[in-house]
């Protein structure tokens, strides 16, 4: 066990834990943050989605030593409200079904859109691939893509 | 939707006849006045307070399949409010609810009456509380957007201030119910109730649920399918800071509730899934350890080659039929198990005190959950509460409980409360898959084409006789009066099971999903032998004129022809079929009914060098009766294709060894973004009772795919997924 603190939506937290415990658990767990999901574990399907200093990376693999700095921004932080343009679009365009995967999705196309903010269709492919989605909402999420793409101009 | 957000107790008054009058008193802010508000059940489905505010229940699981909302907005439109005056409400487990399950795509149709029938009640009631009090007829009275009027007065009176008034009436029988023209909600694009608490993260699903306290529990399960616990070591596990306890569960009796494992406890998941990792567990296997997908496939092989157990339809001579016929064409079709995949693995939370239970978690049968866990605790069912959360996916697999068991035996054993989580690995190898099945066709055409005989020896690892089911094993198997059934003058259709300790349970359209391939598939076969268009060959063979035809399984008790012509003309009419193929681009069509609707589609595909598919478009047309949801009825037919197609081309369970040999996506791929076609889908206007719709794209997408490729290489693809079939394999 070992003491962490950890920058998550602009708050500093503190944790007591075994220092390989993966970021998502210690949202999940530790920070009683459930926006951050459980999907694989090993980094295969974007679920655990997060922003590490404004990248995503899948949280399930990460472990909690390696964000000591970092900032962390999670689902609950992308905005309260639901009016971070990718939100919104996710919304106006009803993209979920089960909505399990969802927030991974959205942390991933926010984190595309704040890098890149005109992405063409390769780009935007290539970086959604990591994101499943069983219940097969991709059409819509382009759909959101190119809202929130409109959205943020 | 508006979010109420006043704090509220209820106190429960004995009501009149069934309209419970439940009252509610808002508990003010400390400092301010605010009055109270009394908040009145008029019926189990709707709550409407006095201060105005109207709560419409949802009464069965979410599982992304949309009741959430669809449910509440057949209320809300006999109930005469507008949407956004209301908020919906999970139920926990209701008995006066009726069945809460998810299942048979059959939310929508078995629960329409009863939904429109709460609402226009309820209504009825407000109504005829403001005609008492202005003391006309309630003829002279109206409804509309939550206010009572009186005909030809301008100033109403809204629900709120009629309710306290309207519950002390009797409830109406036989109130009249709304013409589809008249329909305000219903048809409309309403978006999931939940989109706003889902993009902001808000804890909605059963994995999200742990009440602090409790244990996570994470079970070693036998790696070979029904091995029992001999010993185990749990030294090192234990040695794992946060670890609490390491406890061994014993078989349930029956084969759909738990296995035999060992579960490790701990404060947080990472140390229970780290002690899991740990720990040393023997296990005796009695059967099965040598069972794989080349012995299952060696068994259905030989039952196909034979007499089928079963003789399921057997119309005219079809011996006598080939011996005569100029064509006959031979195929044999297989598909694999596929495994749920719901992307939020098992989980399910319980608290097993001395004389009560609480229970949460994800599960399509909360309905029968509370008489599960008292049947296993002795506790009565009234002392059970179960709260309903949603659920990431379900596709069948959660219809089965076997990981709710877990979490009660648990909670007993430990008297402590218990959340059981299953990793994606477990998910994957400790699934009840859709059964894998081979498929022997024999067609005959006679000197016009005309398809004059089919037989079809079919054998499967049923999921009926896999569960011990007194029920035929052919059920949802294969389906006797599906089409070409009744059209075809000789007809045979013959079914065996097969035993495996693989387990086997519903998948997504269960039965349909392997039927669908293999009969949309073959008719394409006769139509080129027949040197005829695949789809006028459907059409013939349907016939001009609009028939009933008997349909004994779920969807029945009969299909229409009619409907059945019609999505097949209009898909083929929409999706551009009688334009020639262009060198990119290649259509391969499918039309289906099950549980009640009618689908027809048309796919294009365009190859790669190396001859795989690439999906460019979808075209669907469904006739599935009233349309509730606009938005979610399209979100479920866009998933269906795109689920089927995933199966089509990448699912298939391996066993060798008696185990499920993939861990993981990333041996058991999904399809991805980049993957999915453009998709179009025409929903046909219609005022014909509502189908569910949560299942009926899947089963065709396979077959359209498949005649596409055939339509594009000549090559026929009669085993499935499409990764591993020889095809595929020899190029890549
Ligand atoms: S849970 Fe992290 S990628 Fe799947
Ligand atoms: S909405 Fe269900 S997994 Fe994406």
């Amino acid at each position: 066990m070992a003491r962490f603190t950890l920058n998550i939506n602009g708050k500093q937290r503190q944790v007591d834990v075994d220092p390989e415990m993966p970021l998502l658990w210690v949202l999940r767990d530790e920070l009683d943050m459930k926006g951050t999901k459980f999907g694989c574990g090993k980094a295969l399907c974007g679920a655990c989605t997060v922003h590490l200093n404004g990248a995503a990376i899948r949280s399930c693999v990460l472990p909690v030593s390696a964000t000591v700095g970092a900032q962390i921004t999670t689902i609950e932080g992308l905005s309260e409200d639901g009016s971070h343009p990718v939100q919104q679009a996710w919304m106006e365009v009803d993209v979920p079904q089960c909505g399990y995967c969802q927030a991974g999705q959205i942390m991933t196309a926010s984190a595309l859109l704040a890098n890149n903010p005109k992405p063409n269709e390769e780009e935007v492919a290539a970086v959604m691939s990591g994101n499943l989605c069983r219940c097969g909402t991709y059409p819509r999420i382009k759909k959101a893509i190119d809202r929130a793409i409109e959205l943020s101009r | 939707m508006t979010t109420h957000i006043n704090r509220r107790k209820f106190i429960r008054v004995s009501g009149l006849s069934s309209a419970g009058l439940l009252l509610a008193f808002h508990l003010p802010g400390k400092n301010t006045q605010e009055s109270v508000a009394e908040e009145v059940e008029l019926n189990a489905y709707l709550k409407i307070s006095t201060d105005g505010h109207i709560q419409i229940v949802a009464k069965n699981p979410e599982i992304g399949q949309g009741v959430k909302t669809s449910l509440p907005m057949i209320i809300a439109e006999e109930l005469e409010v507008d949407w956004d005056q209301i908020e919906v409400v999970q139920a926990g487990a209701d008995s006066r609810l009726g069945a809460q399950f998810a299942g048979g795509s059959m939310s929508v149709k078995t629960n329409w009456d009863a939904l429109r029938n709460a609402g226009a009640t309820a209504k009825a009631m407000l109504i005829q509380a403001a005609a008492n009090e202005w003391k006309v007829s309630n003829a002279d009275c109206y409804a509309s957007a939550g206010v009572v009027y009186r005909k030809g007065k301008k100033k109403g009176k809204p629900y709120g201030d009629l309710v306290v008034a309207a519950a002390k009436l009797e409830v109406p029988k036989d109130v009249p119910l709304k013409a589809p023209a008249d329909y305000k909600i219903l048809g409309k694009s309403i978006p999931g109730v939940d989109n706003l608490a889902l993009v902001t993260g808000k804890p909605l699903f059963g994995l999200d649920a742990r009440p602090s306290g409790a244990l996570i529990a994470v079970l070693q399960r036998s790696p070979v399918f029904g091995g029992v616990v001999e010993s185990f070591d749990a030294t090192a596990a234990l040695q794992v800071p946060g670890v609490v306890e390491v406890v061994e569960v014993k078989a349930s009796a029956s084969k759909m509730q738990n296995r035999s494992s060992v579960a490790v406890l701990a404060k947080n998941t990472w140390s229970a899934m780290k002690g899991r990792s740990l720990l040393q567990v023997k296990w005796k296997v009695e059967e099965g350890q040598e069972e794989s997908n080349r012995r299952i496939r060696s068994e259905l092989d030989k039952l196909t080659n034979q007499k089928g157990e079963i003789e399921l339809r057997n119309d005219g001579n079809v011996e006598e039929a080939f011996a005569n016929a100029p064509t006959v064409l031979e195929a044999t079709y297989e598909v694999p198990f596929l495994y749920h995949a719901t992307l939020e693995p098992q989980n399910y939370f319980a608290d097993v005190k001395e004389d009560s239970i609480y229970l949460s978690g994800s599960t399509q049968v909360p309905g029968g959950i509370p008489g599960l866990a008292s049947r296993i605790t002795g506790i009565p069912v009234d002392k059970i509460t179960l709260d309903q959360n949603r659920n990431g996916g379900g596709f069948g697999r959660r219809l089965t409980a076997d990981y709710a068991v877990e979490a009660i035996v648990l909670s007993q054993q430990l008297k402590q409360p218990v959340q059981v989580v299953w990793t994606r690995e477990d998910d994957i190898h400790h699934d009840f898959y859709r059964p894998a099945g081979m498929y022997k066709f024999k067609g005959a055409l006679d000197e016009n084409g005309k398809l004059r005989a089919w037989h079809l020896r079919s054998a499967t690892t049923s999921r009926y006789l896999y569960r011990g089911s007194t029920e035929s094993p052919h059920t949802t198997e294969v389906f006797p009066d599906g089409f070409p059934a009744g059209f075809v003058p000789n007809f045979k259709m013959e079914y065996s099971p097969v035993a495996t300790t693989v387990p086997t349970g519903a998948w997504r359209a269960p039965g349909h999903n392997a039927t669908c391939f293999i009969d949309q598939s073959f008719l394409d076969e006769l139509a080129h032998a027949a040197d005829k268009d695949p789809v006028k060959f459907r059409l013939e063979l349907l016939g001009n004129e609009d028939k009933t035809m008997p349909y004994a399984d779920h969807g029945g008790p009969n299909y229409s022809t009619k409907r059945l012509r019609r999505v097949i003309e209009e898909a083929a009419d929409w999706g551009g079929w009688w334009a020639p193929p262009t060198r990119f681009r290649h259509r391969g069509f499918a039309a289906h009914f099950m549980f009640g609707a009618y689908v027809a589609q048309v796919v294009e595909i365009q190859l790669d060098e190396k001859n795989w598919p690439i999906v460019k478009h979808v075209y669907a047309v469904v006739d599935c009766g009233i349309l509730i949801n606009k938005s979610g009825a399209l979100a479920q037919l866009e998933g269906g294709i795109i689920d089927g197609l995933s199966a089509a081309l990448y699912g298939g369970v391996k066993i060798r060894e008696g185990r499920t040999k993939q861990d993981n996506f990333d041996t058991y791929p999904l399809l991805r973004y980049q993957e999915a076609p453009r998709i179009d889908i025409q929903i046909l206007k219609s005022t014909e009772r509502p189908e569910g719709l949560g299942e009926m794209t899947l089963p065709l997408i396979s077959a359209a795919l498949c005649n596409a490729i055939f339509a594009a290489t000549g090559e026929r693809i009669r085993s499935l997924p499409l990764k591993d079939n020889e095809l595929y394999r020899k190029s890549s």
